[in-house]
């Protein structure tokens, strides 16, 4: 490990403009002429349109134009798709209704668009749009997903009868069933996974600007995917054709899933620039980003699980309904089925899995992928009835986790999924030793002694990461293949660019790329450059998320840095005038091994560009792309503790310690790593105790729709954490990494709440896990 | 959202079902009232600027009796508009019981509010509520000449059972809205029916 190379804990690069203020986000472009976008969006759940009067609005000071969805239709921009087929168990594909991107007929959830108004300042903007006078007659409206499947539940779409998009299943349910049948003990739960809003930092924002001169069109845009946005806008909406369309996402300031997605504010920025032949930019305010941005989660599980006389596992059953919101978001198909049910025999052997899905349309904000996207709702179902097992079976949670851990690998389980390496005992001693789990009987005595109720929770998680082998995805129904480019431009001095199609929203791929470049040929990281986020520099891309951008973008990268090695070795052993085999390259140095001839790694660069002396037939120059498609999904795996201590008075949780031990595989900077467990942490306690998202049952208005009703976790709602890492290498990838940008929102859930259901003796209780229903739960045990 | 009320009314049961027919009272009682027309004998049209948290907005309402039963009591309903802050609809069934020389007027509203009123607002709803409400018993008691506090006990409590679905709870809170304040036997029909009015064009 070299000062900067892999396993180093080098200082991020961009934290040095992200903490002095000069980063670059969207909002901070500014083009000439520039001219400010203010949405009319429905104030209703489930409305038609009666009439739209914009005349007031069209006289007011800087207003520009008024553009509606009638318009839009016209111009022929197309509606917004889920890319991703799933077909329910009758072989019926799913049943998805018309998403227009300004509604010009019904309105399907508060927050929806329904006009724009395009003025000379942001607040002529929005006071033009709050003069728009739109009248709706009122249709009744269903929030929850279970109620929207009734018989007489107001319905959404004609495409989608009785709100069902699909009913799909993954497993032997007959196998299950005769399991659990015969089994010695069977545990059920009901298990709800609340609703998120995912509250990134930046809010979302696009500049679109089109240029009459070459028909062309850019937009700059809060994106995860550049590439992606500018597929599917070009390919599905018609926007601009895609050879005439930049998309460029500049600094993204977090996203969480939420950023993958291509809204309508984008689209009609760009239709509207061309249309009013200004730059248009719109900026969500708070607001919008919690009506508007994709929520996550949602899910209600019926599951069950079955044990045989010697406590081991012999079925799972789960029944899940998964609310939709109002539209189907761009990947939303994928969340609750191939990103969850795949990953429900978790980290154990169970012989026979059976999951049925039913998704379901409501008059909500549209739900999509949010950190984890599936994996979390998975875990949070298989550690609370495992945990829940082990409280009925009466033994050691630790030990009935133990006794049916997956042992050998590859393993196959009952429901796709192959797992590759792992090593679940480990993490689980790892977790233990730090929490002194042995030492808990003591200190729940001593809390008892206050008056007070300790508690402690594990959750063993499992996660599928590195997004993905494109032609196993194809199989499933993904629209995309899910591999990634690289670029790798050594410039004639030595430095060097690299081009990637991923892109950072704060996991630091600035920093951790350009170390994997000073592994492979010393130079220093400040000699790297990371160029992302814009579609006319970089090769076509797939973008961040699943945390993908390790395992998959950097396994690109190899592949690219390969290339350039290889070159670079035949330069120089023509100018050594020694065996390419014998060149070796470090520390900035191109050597012949075992000698002392040697030449800088800028020399053989520069003679790659001058040219003046290269072997015979090689072409000038030193700069190689690639294309890396994973082979298999990574399997991150770890264990989590979480030790809560519960005032009974008012049913306020502290934790006491948090405990991670995670398997990411080979780790490239440990700092960046850990940080990211951080984050997920927070996140993930956030759900538990904190975040949830809450809509009136009958009127579909969302209740929690600033922070004054929405809590995110602060600082002191967090203890510090005890995050280490445990290493199985993985097989899949070149660099033996798994990935980890999710890990802690997956894993942490699960801990937390069966840590408050172990101080206060309950079974029974929902996240979010406020003071309120924490006493409740409490008085009602 | 769910409100239950119960106000004992120190006079009959004719003078308070008279009282709730006179807008001219109501209007100057009702906190932000600009205007209370009464457009026919079921139908009452109002202009209400209120402000909830950080929503302050003028509500346009439209306000519709039905079911009358004189003395015993009528279902009222009723929607308010307020622009860009959004809005607020519902009904209540109130009912006129004799006690004695008493009334006891007891009301279930049921309503719902929409768009920034329910995105920023919905927390502040019920406490809102009871600030606006005592500050109609006052302007109810100044109009008959009465001080705030001169009697106490005549309305012994009122019940303000709130669903707050935003966090699935129920809360239970005891209001003891407008202890003291009186100016006389018709006021009180006057400050049930305002307090009817506020809950279904304003606040919930």
């Amino acid at each position: 490990m070299g000062v900067e190379g892999i396993g180093a804990r080098v200082l991020r690069k961009e934290d040095k403009r992200f903490i002095t203020g000069r980063g670059r986000y969207t909002d901070d472009m500014t083009v000439p002429g520039m001219c400010h976008a203010a949405f009319v969006r429905s104030p209703h759940a489930h409305a038609k349109i009666t009439s739209i009067d914009a005349s007031v609005a069209e006289g007011m000071p800087g207003v520009i134009g008024f553009l509606n969805g009638q318009q839009l239709q016209g111009d022929g921009i197309g509606n917004l798709i889920c890319g991703w087929m799933i077909h329910s168990k009758d072989g019926s594909p799913m049943n998805m209704g018309a998403w227009p991107a300004l509604a010009s007929e019904t309105v399907r959830y508060v927050g929806q668009a329904i006009a724009v108004v395009v003025a000379e300042t942001r607040a002529q903007a929005r006071d033009a749009a709050d003069a728009i006078v739109v009248e709706f007659e009122e249709l009744d409206a269903v929030a929850d997903a279970v109620s929207a499947l009734k018989d007489g539940a107001p319905q959404l779409h004609p495409e989608a009868p009785g709100n069902l998009i699909y009913d799909w299943e993954i497993g032997d349910s007959s196998a299950v069933d005769a399991a659990i049948a015969s089994a010695a003990h069977v545990t059920k739960m009901e298990i709800v996974n609340n609703r998120l809003v995912p509250n990134a930092m930046e809010p979302r924002a696009a500049l679109g600007v089109y240029d009459p001169a070459d028909e062309h069109y850019t937009v700059w845009t809060t994106s995860q995917n550049p590439h992606v946005a500018r597929l599917v806008m070009s390919a599905f909406y018609n926007v601009a054709p895609e050879h005439k369309l930049r998309v460029i996402a500049p600094d993204v300031g977090g996203g969480f899933g939420s950023k993958i997605y291509i809204y309508p504010e984008e689209i009609v920025c760009l239709w509207a620039s061309k249309r009013t032949g200004v730059p248009v930019k719109w900026v969500a305010d708070r607001t919008e980003a919690f009506l508007t941005d994709a929520h996550g989660r949602d899910h209600v599980s019926h599951v069950e699980m079955a044990f045989d006389a010697d406590n081991r596992m012999t079925a799972l059953k789960v029944d899940t309904v998964a609310n939709f919101g109002a539209y189907m978001s761009l990947f939303s198909s994928s969340v609750p089925t191939y990103l969850y049910a795949t990953l429900l025999s978790g980290q154990y052997v169970i012989p026979a899995i059976h999951c049925n899905v039913k998704a379901v349309y409501t008059n909500t904000t549209p739900v999509d992928a949010y950190r984890g996207a599936g994996r979390p709702e998975a875990t949070y179902v298989l550690e609370r009835i495992v945990e829940t097992a082990a409280r009925e079976l009466g033994v050691s949670p630790a030990e009935l986790r133990r006794k049916n851990f997956i042992r050998e690998f590859p393993y196959q389980t009952p429901v796709i999924m192959a797992y590759d390496a792992g090593d679940y005992e480990v993490s689980l001693e790892a977790a233990m030793a730090a929490a002194d789990w042995n030492g808990f009987a003591d200190r729940r005595a001593e809390a008892e002694s206050r008056g007070k109720k300790r508690g402690i929770g594990m959750s063993c998680y499992i996660e599928a990461c590195g997004i993905a082998p494109s032609q196993a995805v194809g199989s499933l129904g993904a629209g995309v293949g899910l591999w990634e480019s690289a670029e790798v431009r050594v410039n004639p001095v030595g430095t060097v660019e690299i081009l990637t199609g991923s892109h950072s929203h704060g996991q630091g791929h600035e920093t951790t790329f350009a170390q994997l470049v000073n592994e492979r040929f010393g130079l220093p990281v400040d000699n790297v450059q990371i160029v992302h986020g814009d579609t006319d520099k970089v090769q076509f891309g797939m973008g961040t998320y699943g945390s993908r951008s390790g395992a998959v973008g950097m396994s690109a990268i190899v592949k690219a840095l390969d290339k350039v090695e290889s070159k670079a070795k035949k330069i120089a052993a023509h100018l050594l005038e020694a065996s390419e085999g014998d060149i070796v390259i470090e520390n900035g140095e191109v050597k012949v091994a075992g000698t002392d001839r040697k030449l800088g790694w800028h020399e053989v660069c520069l003679a790659a560009y001058t040219a003046h002396n290269l072997p015979d037939g090689m072409e000038p120059g030193l700069k190689e792309g690639a294309f890396y498609d994973p082979t298999n999904f990574t399997f991150p795996a770890g264990c989590y503790i979480c030790e809560v201590e519960v005032d009974p008075d008012t049913g306020k949780t502290q934790i006491i310690q948090f405990v991670a031990a995670d398997d990411f595989g080979k780790i490239i900077n440990p700092m960046i790593v850990e940080g990211q467990v951080h984050g997920g942490l927070a996140q993930g306690i956030g759900q538990a105790m904190l975040e949830g998202c809450s809509y009136d049952k009958e009127s579909g208005q969302l209740m929690t729709a600033s922070y004054m009703d929405y809590t995110m976790p602060r600082a002191d709602d967090m203890p510090s954490f005890n995050v280490s890492t445990t290493e199985t290498i993985c097989p899949g990838n070149p660099l033996g990494m798994k990935g980890c940008g999710e890990a802690g929102a997956i894993g942490s859930p699960p801990a937390v709440i069966n840590a408050i259901t172990d101080a206060i003796g309950t079974n029974d209780l929902n996240m979010p896990a406020t003071p309120e229903k924490v006493w409740r739960a409490i008085h009602a045990a | 959202m769910d409100m239950t009320g119960e106000y004992r009314i120190p006079a009959r049961r004719e003078d308070v079902w008279e009282a709730m027919n006179d807008p001219e009272v109501l209007k100057k009682s009702i906190p932000g009232c600009q205007s209370l027309e009464k457009v026919s004998d079921t139908e009452m049209t109002a202009k209400v600027v209120s402000k909830i948290g950080p929503v302050k907005a003028t509500f346009n309402g439209h306000v519709t009796l039905s079911d009358i039963d004189p003395p015993k009591g009528y279902h009222i309903s009723g929607e308010g508009k307020g622009g860009v802050a959004g809005f607020a609809k519902g009904g209540a069934d109130v009912h006129l019981a004799e006690d004695g020389a008493e009334t006891v007027l007891t009301y279930e509203a049921k309503a719902q509010v929409g768009g920034k009123l329910a995105q920023l607002g919905s927390r502040m709803i019920d406490s809102t509520a009871k600030k606006m409400a005592d500050e109609f018993f006052a302007n109810i008691s100044e109009h008959f000449g009465g001080t705030p506090g001169e009697e106490e006990g005549v309305l012994e409590h009122a019940v303000h059972e709130m669903e707050d679905v935003a966090r699935d709870a129920e809360e239970k809170l005891e209001v003891a809205a407008g202890r003291g304040y009186l100016g006389g036997p018709i006021a009180w029909g006057f400050a049930a029916l305002g307090v009817l009015i506020l809950v279904i064009l304003i606040l919930s």
